[in-house]
């Protein structure tokens, strides 16, 4: 237990607030690109 | 899948520009984020989820993604001076328009979407019927603006088929470059 929060601690340590911006923005691009393009693969239509 | 290969391949231009440069990466420093959460939700529910697929009538559906995409059109004004966004608005200012001309649906024709199925997609989809997450399968007789529908497909020996429109290309372009190289905005540069 004692070993498990010593690595979730060292994890988030070595996020900073850049990567956690880079995430964010990356998310963000991701859902406005699947928002505003409309390419059709027939993805939910039943075979 | 298209879209997000570009959104993937351009994150990885840009970090291994950046360290070439020997610099860190800089995510794009987007404003009014909250602009896109918002504008994704009815996108979510009608496009991508496929339990909510169907739950809302079409018209009402169609009007939830015009909506949403001027909620988009907003957000990609407010961020026009980020590097790929004038392409992007360019791409989403192409689908907007076909979508619009078309009852709110990107239109395709049966024979491009009998090649991304692989057999007579009118076995599968009745003429006017959705075919996909936001288009609509309409004869090229009965469809406005066909030089900006889903007409280009992949090359035959691809094993995933998709048809994308002169607006997706432009949308993968403007998300490539904006991940390739982003810079900050123009009031924080001057700033610093």
């Amino acid at each position: 237990m004692k070993t498990t929060f010593a690595q979730i601690a060292l994890f988030s340590s070595k996020l900073n607030r850049q990567h956690l911006q880079l995430a964010f923005a990356v998310l963000a691009i991701a859902m406005l690109v699947l928002g505003i393009g409309a390419p059709g693969d027939g993805g939910a239509n039943p075979h | 899948m298209i879209l997000l290969t570009a959104i993937a391949g351009g994150l990885v231009a840009g970090l291994l520009w950046a360290r070439w440069q020997k610099r860190s990466y800089q995510a794009p420093d987007l404003r009014s984020t909250w602009l896109v959460l918002v504008g994704f939700v009815p996108q979510l529910l009608i496009a991508y989820l496929p339990a909510t697929h169907h739950l809302l009538p079409n018209w009402l559906a169609a009007v939830s993604l015009s909506a949403s995409l001027v909620l988009f059109l907003a957000f990609v004004w407010i961020n026009r001076r980020l590097p790929g966004m004038p392409v992007l608005m360019t791409g989403l200012l192409l689908n907007l328009i076909v979508m619009a001309a078309n009852g709110g649906w990107m239109p395709i024709s049966p024979e491009v979407a009998s090649r991304v199925l692989g057999e007579d997609v009118r076995n599968v989809v009745a003429l006017g019927g959705r075919f996909g997450q936001k288009d609509i399968l309409l004869p090229l007789q009965e469809m406005h603006l066909e030089f900006l529908s889903d007409r280009f497909l992949l090359p035959a020996w691809s094993p995933y088929q998709v048809a994308f429109s002169a607006g997706d290309i432009l949308i993968a372009a403007g998300a490539f470059w904006l991940l390739a190289k982003p810079t900050a905005n123009s009031n924080q540069t001057n700033a610093e």
